[in-house]
């Protein structure tokens, strides 16, 4: 029973790992431009289609092959930009809709080129597992997610706060005519902003196809889940993003060890719900999002 | 006077659609399928236009209608024509359970409904014992057919016509009451109407519940149509992609935009783009979505947030950075 429940956190961190690289690029973009990209976790999913091209097609490792997907992603991440930055007005709500339709040409495109078969990793060296004190059990994959996740949130987070650049998003974020007053351009933060988050999605992407499987489809998945963890999260946060992250991970692990698998997207939505509900600001955020 | 023409225009152009495709089932039943989306398209516009609300998740109405009808006919043996309206009035239940999230800001409302959606998914594939679980219900009882010695596919399509041009006719009572006024009162400042003394959150809410019964209502029908459900088809993205799609594409501010654009879209989608893009032939309707936002965005996408973009601002200025 105990060494149930500690496996169960245990995976639940491992997983919280990967939601945190899932999640730090939409959360990024949201922050800089208010306008949450729901082509995101498409972008991720390109990611872990290079990963298999890289290793199944060229036999590279996908892991060493993250800098040649990063252009691949980096080019897909700065057509959305150049699309969404054209958007005048009521830029929030269409530019909803916009990455929506363009989450649906990925998602369509990802069908025809890749067909619908699952894809996963054929290298041994990923799958090999990894025995922690005799009970907690994971995989090579899973423990390189974990430490790219800290990473990932430890580089952001100083990025962010201490680098020119990222005190420049932060401007343009906080206040966008302030920040061109004090002669910040603020689309080049923004476009920064998505190439920060196609970077992550590169490294979420080659995450994915290591420790899990690919298809066509989980774009959409992966965006729902990261929205519903920066919402829990709050933004303003980026050690709040790993915090949610690891809380939602941990909660599906507890429900899929406990209850039943099937139930563990439930209880992300449930406390997504509820937390819209009862504090709109999030976890560890500190700003409104009512009407 | 307008209205009673149009929709005498739209029986007759019905009527000789019927006319003319009553001995080929299956072009008759794609107008079926079309004014199936046409009735969600319309009953999503009205939620956005009226409502100022935009949802991405109406397939939780269309699924729970679907469920509602089927169970309540095939458990409960209850007559189709009686099970229909029952579950438009289920669907509005379920959306009673959406009230909380009628205060978020558009793009959180847009997303939550979506959220609702999953978990109405999950729990009709949890609840095996009503709803037969992952594997679904089959044979679910049809729209009784052999009135007046008339085909299946005839009952079938002048009931969707007869559904359609009812919520129309609905949609535009609304538009023209004084509620409709005070919705697009609202749509200018929320705050500013609401200190007029107009109820604004019991507007949202009655236009969401309105919206829902009707999605219900034609979830209902597809169900009866169709014969068959599972989690995954009645819950399926499609159904609040292509009304969303088609009511954009066809103009969400007036009554009859969504109406032909689902027509339109429904039948482009069937017809051609199937042929072309045998698998992935939704992509034609993600570029059309897109082109629709990016070339012509005044008039299909809200001015909903027109006059309120000054309030927000502000708000957003409380932003800080993730």
């Amino acid at each position: 029973m105990r060494d149930l429940l500690l496996q169960a956190l245990f995976s639940g961190v491992l997983v919280g790992a990967y939601y945190t690289l899932i999640t730090l690029g939409l959360a990024i973009v949201f922050g800089a431009m208010k306008i949450i990209n729901v082509v995101h976790g498409d972008l991720v999913l390109l990611g872990g289609f290079m990963a298999y091209v890289a290793e199944q097609k060229l036999h590279i490792n996908p892991v060493l092959a993250i800098p040649l997907s990063a252009i691949v992603v980096c080019i897909a991440a700065f057509v959305v930009y150049l699309l969404v930055s054209r958007i005048r007005e009521d830029r929030e709500l269409n530019s909803l809709m916009l990455t929506f339709g363009l989450a649906i040409i990925f998602g369509n495109l990802y069908l025809i080129v890749f067909s619908a078969d699952i894809r996963s990793s054929n290298n041994a060296w990923f799958q090999q597992g990894v025995v922690i004190g005799d009970f907690l059990y994971s995989s090579r994959a899973q423990i390189c997610t974990l430490v790219g996740g800290i990473a990932a949130t430890v580089l952001v987070w100083l990025w962010l706060s201490r680098s020119r650049y990222g005190i420049a998003i932060r401007a343009v974020s906080s206040n966008r005519e302030a920040a061109m007053l004090m002669g910040m351009n603020p689309r080049s933060a923004e476009l920064l902003s998505f190439l920060i988050a196609a970077l992550l999605a590169t490294v979420a992407g080659a995450a994915v196809y290591t420790t899990a499987v690919i298809q066509p489809t989980l774009g959409y998945d992966i965006t729902i889940k990261a929205f519903v963890i920066t919402v829990l999260a709050g933004l303003g946060s980026v050690p709040g993003i790993m915090l949610a992250s690891m809380l939602i991970g941990i909660a599906e692990a507890l429900t899929a060890t406990f209850a039943s698998s099937a139930l563990q997207d439930l209880i992300g939505f449930g406390l997504f719900l509820v937390v819209l509900v009862v504090r709109p600001a999030g976890l560890f955020g500190a700003s409104g999002r009512e009407a | 006077m307008k209205t009673l023409l149009g929709v005498l225009c739209a029986v007759l152009a019905a009527a000789s659609v019927a006319a003319i495709f009553h001995t080929n089932g299956y072009i008759l039943g794609l107008f079926v399928a079309a004014l199936t989306i046409a009735g969600v398209a319309l009953a999503w516009a009205l939620l956005g236009n009226l409502g100022g609300m935009i949802s991405l998740g109406h397939a939780a109405f269309f699924g729970v209608g679907g469920y509602a009808s089927a169970i309540l006919a095939k458990s409960a043996g209850w007559p189709v024509l009686l099970a229909i309206p029952s579950a438009g009035v289920v669907a509005a239940m379920a959306s009673l359970v959406m009230l909380p999230i009628l205060r978020l800001r558009g793009a959180y409302f847009a997303l939550a409904v979506l959220a609702y959606a999953e978990v109405f998914r999950i729990l009709a594939t949890e609840a095996s014992g009503l709803t037969g679980g992952a594997a679904g219900l089959l044979s679910i009882p049809r729209i009784p057919s052999g009135v007046f010695g008339l085909s299946d596919g005839i009952v079938a399509y002048s009931l969707v016509v007869g559904l359609v041009v009812l919520l129309a006719v609905c949609y535009d009572r609304v538009r023209r009451s004084y509620s409709g006024l005070a919705l697009r009162a609202m749509q200018d400042s929320e705050a500013a109407t609401s200190v007029l003394g107009v109820p604004v959150f019991r507007l949202k809410a009655t236009m969401l519940l309105l919206s829902a019964f009707a999605t219900g209502v034609f979830g209902a029908f597809n169900a009866h149509v169709i014969g068959f459900l599972q989690p995954d088809y009645a819950f399926s993205g499609d159904w609040s992609i292509l009304p969303m799609v088609a009511a954009i594409f066809g103009g969400y501010r007036t009554v009859t935009g969504p109406i032909v654009g689902a027509i339109a879209i429904y039948l482009l989608d069937q017809l051609v783009f199937k042929n072309l893009v045998p698998q992935g032939h939704q992509i034609v309707l993600g570029i059309l979505l897109c082109a629709m936002i990016l070339f012509s965005p005044r008039g299909l996408v809200p001015i909903i947030t027109r006059g309120r973009s000054a309030v927000s601002k502000d708000k957003d200025a409380r932003h800080v950075a993730a």
